[in-house]
């Protein structure tokens, strides 16, 4: 009796650049222990003494109750910049609020795209308005600065934190989001061109239709 | 009037003529194909984690099976997750503050304040940008309904990777479980990470009807709570005076809510000195860490969550992306009383991938508790093969020692829990030997994914003389490859096909045939049978001629 192998199929059409969280984790230094100032604290039974095993560095990440920043960058220079050529701060809410705008989205950012130009270096201030946890995640950076192509902040609660990472000189426009289970989905997707931008990516409330309107 | 005789004759000459030569050959049985083959152990599997570790002091069980826990989430359930290193957080995707332990008030060496922050995540749910469900999780070889589950507090990606789109491994069904000590003080925040309200209601755990400030605490909407909305967070508090295996669930539209997943055990443990329970269990299944009074009785203690799926529900969150939409299509398009189960889920998973994940490894004379509940909307006949479990306790509560039944089958309604003695004690009655003694739904639908069978609520008990390499049983029936394909339950694979050397069961090659008149472009037909159909009209016509020629003499 025969076997064929039945062919099987790549798992959608999904275009991205490569980013593996976990190997990304395992991966990082913190820069300060959030957990000193608990450990202070009278609660902490006697059985436990810390074990502090070694830890790879890397990239790097800043982490404490209110969130987290990795892969920060205010000096390297992407390869194709000679330097930087302005310094810009894109202040950015998160939250429910900024979803009523824009009908049948849930989360939203207050704006959903920003233009710079190339090189520039460009902190961002986030603030999330809910007393959920809300991310500022940006795609497709060169890999050799930014691990996994990825600058990140998180931001626990109604809280801010500041990032800041530096753009190399083409033209492009790189994915920004939330990837909580279903907040891109549900609107908080949002694009950042860097000179001219390639176009402009899908299902970006305000700017963009989505590829699929689904069946509902 | 006698050639009119002859007349009406031949048409049935005919005919008679017709059917003896009409034998066609008979259709070709297909060759049967196997589709692509998952391995019993899936790559994502980390071998490493099944040997016994101590993390943090905190001593973790081996666990054989192919899909272990990470021991250093583990490690972090049990201490708190302010209670362990960077380096452990590192290898967790826990937030800071996700399970926060503290002061032992009773100063017996185990912490009395709990606090526990829950989130809540959509699997397989619907995208705008990609064809197929986002933050994937499946539940058999190519199935995956969509869900929803309550989640540790997360930091990080949902999905596993920008380039996959497979839920990180704390996003997952069932929800959970969740373990406490008694007389703790526990305060469960939920963070409503989803774009729906919902609450918890603790089912069977001694909670007040209100907070202290005087806020509601049994998560109702219609009788003590406001809807939690998105973005938003509330907390619980409870100081559980009994102990037991109990329930905590969303109450918001319930009827949907529950059974979309967001439902899990909520265990209280008797209170000993140096008690370090593991909060969390992920996936349910083997408790890595035991706490300390189940350890004088039990050798180990698994979680067994059963559930049935209905696809109409799970499916609508894949039909669409616009929050009014959904809104209705939950609450006022399905229509729950029209309501068949299709999958049928043990802690997440349908067979095989119960295999993974949900086998129960034993030694001779091992005695095992099992913690059983029913967290779907059928009845759930619970049978073990090779033993003779012994009940002890019914929805949490302990049974007297002469109500303490020792059967074959377990009946469950829905959200009820049992408490089971496993004990390999080879008399015949506990236990009848060493083997891969299965467990199942006898429930017939509930053996069955999508109607097929083999799959649903099946795993097995092994006995570690039973148990080969990558926690896969040594098994001496059929060949599983079939069940570990998308096609076998996409049905169309032939069943027995392995066995089936002389083919008696095959599919029967209608395409073949097809292909054979693939020229013709034309449905294969007998020029002899066009020919006689033709000759049959012309002669029913000249029949009708005769006859009228007849009548009108």
């Amino acid at each position: 009796m025969t076997k064929k192998p039945f062919k099987t199929f790549s798992t959608g059409t999904l275009v991205a650049v490569g980013l593996s969280i976990n190997s990304l984790y395992s991966n990082v230094i913190a820069e300060e222990n959030p957990f000193d100032k608990v450990e202070q604290q009278p609660s902490s039974p006697a059985k436990k003494h810390k074990q502090p095993m070694e830890m790879s560095c890397g990239s790097n990440m800043r982490m404490d109750m209110k969130g987290m920043v990795m892969h920060e960058n205010k000096t390297e220079l992407p390869k194709d910049c000679a330097e930087v050529s302005e310094d810009i701060t894109i202040k950015v809410q998160a939250g429910i609020e900024f979803a009523k705008q824009y009908p049948g989205t849930v989360f939203g950012f207050n704006e959903h795209q920003w233009q710079v130009k190339p090189c520039s270096r460009i902190t961002v201030e986030f603030e999330n308005k809910d007393d959920i946890r809300h991310q500022w995640m940006i795609h497709g950076l060169p890999k050799y600065l930014y691990p996994k192509g990825m600058f990140h902040i998180e931001v626990n609660g109604v809280e801010k934190k500041t990032g800041t990472f530096i753009v190399p000189s083409s033209n492009y426009t790189y994915l920004v989001h939330c990837d909580i289970s279903q907040h891109m989905e549900k609107g908080m997707k949002a694009q950042l061109k860097v000179g001219n931008g390639r176009g402009d990516l899908p299902s970006i409330p305000g700017i963009s239709d989505p590829t699929f309107k689904g069946s509902l | 009037m006698r050639h009119c005789g002859i007349i009406f004759l031949l048409p049935y000459l005919l005919l008679t003529y017709n059917n003896s030569f009409a034998y066609q050959q008979i259709a070709k049985t297909e060759e049967s194909f196997l589709g692509l083959v998952e391995p019993f152990c899936p790559e994502s599997a980390m071998p490493e984690w099944r040997k016994a570790y101590q993390i943090e002091n905190v001593d973790i069980a081996p666990s054989p099976i192919c899909n272990p826990d990470n021991p250093f989430n583990i490690a972090a359930f049990v201490n708190g997750t302010n209670n362990v290193s960077m380096a452990t957080m590192m290898s967790t995707q826990l937030s800071p503050d996700t399970l926060i332990k503290s002061n032992d008030i009773d100063g017996d060496g185990d912490p009395d304040e709990i606090h526990i922050r829950l989130e809540v995540i959509e699997l397989n749910g619907f995208s705008p940008d990609l064809k197929d469900p986002i933050t994937t999780f499946n539940i058999a070889p190519g199935i995956q309904p969509g869900f929803w589950a309550f989640a540790p507090k997360s930091r990080g990606m949902s999905n596993e990777s920008f380039a996959s789109t497979k839920a990180n491994p704390l996003l997952r069904l069932p929800s959970p479980s969740i373990r406490v000590e008694q007389g703790d003080k526990i305060i469960v925040t939920l963070e409503n990470s989803h774009y729906f309200p919902h609450s918890i209601h603790f089912h069977g755990v001694d909670h007040p009807f209100q907070k202290k400030n005087g806020e509601g605490n049994d998560g109702v909407p219609q009788t003590s709570n406001k809807l939690t909305m998105p973005g938003k967070v509330v907390s619980y508090e409870l100081t559980p005076r009994q102990t037991g295996t109990m329930v905590y669930h969303c109450h918001v539209q319930a009827h949907t809510h529950i059974l979309m997943g967001l439902i899990g055990m909520f265990i209280v443990e008797e209170n000993r000195p140096n008690n370090w329970v593991q909060t969390f269990n992920i996936g349910a299944g083997f408790v890595r860490h035991s706490s300390e009074a189940v350890k004088e009785k039990y050798s180990q203690e698994y979680d067994l969550q059963y559930q049935d799926i209905d696809r109409e529900l799970h499916n609508i969150i894949q039909k669409g992306n616009d929050s009014r939409l959904l809104a209705k299509a939950f609450n006022r398009d399905y229509n729950i009383t029209e309501r068949t189960p299709d999958y049928f889920i043990l802690n997440g998973r349908s067979f095989p991938y119960t295999l993974r994940e949900s086998l129960i490894v034993i030694k001779p004379e091992e005695k095992i508790k099992l913690r059983v509940f029913n967290a779907g909307d059928q009845q759930l006949a619970l049978h073990t093969h090779g033993f003779k479990p012994t009940a002890t306790h019914f929805d949490g509560v302990k049974l007297k020692p002469e109500a303490q039944i020792q059967r074959d089958v377990f009946t469950l309604g829905p959200a009820q829990r049992a408490d089971l003695e496993l004990y390999a004690h080879d008399d015949g009655l506990n236990n009848m030997g060493a083997g891969i003694w299965t467990y199942h739904d006898h429930n017939e639908l509930g053996v069955t994914t999508d109607g097929i069978y083999p799959g649903g609520h099946i795993s097995s008990v092994v006995f570690e003389s039973f148990l080969g390499p990558e926690g896969m049983p040594k098994l001496q029936g059929v060949d599983v490859s079939p069940f570990f394909t998308k096609e076998f339950y996409q049905k169309k694979y032939p069943i027995w096909s392995l066995s089936d050397e002389n083919q008696l069961y095959g599919n029967i090659a209608e395409k073949s045939s097809d292909k054979v008149a693939e020229d013709d472009s034309q449905p294969a037909f007998d020029n002899k049978q066009i020919i006689i159909l033709v000759l049959q009209i012309l002669l029913l016509l000249i029949t009708i001629y005769f006859l009228r020629k007849h009548t009108t003499k």
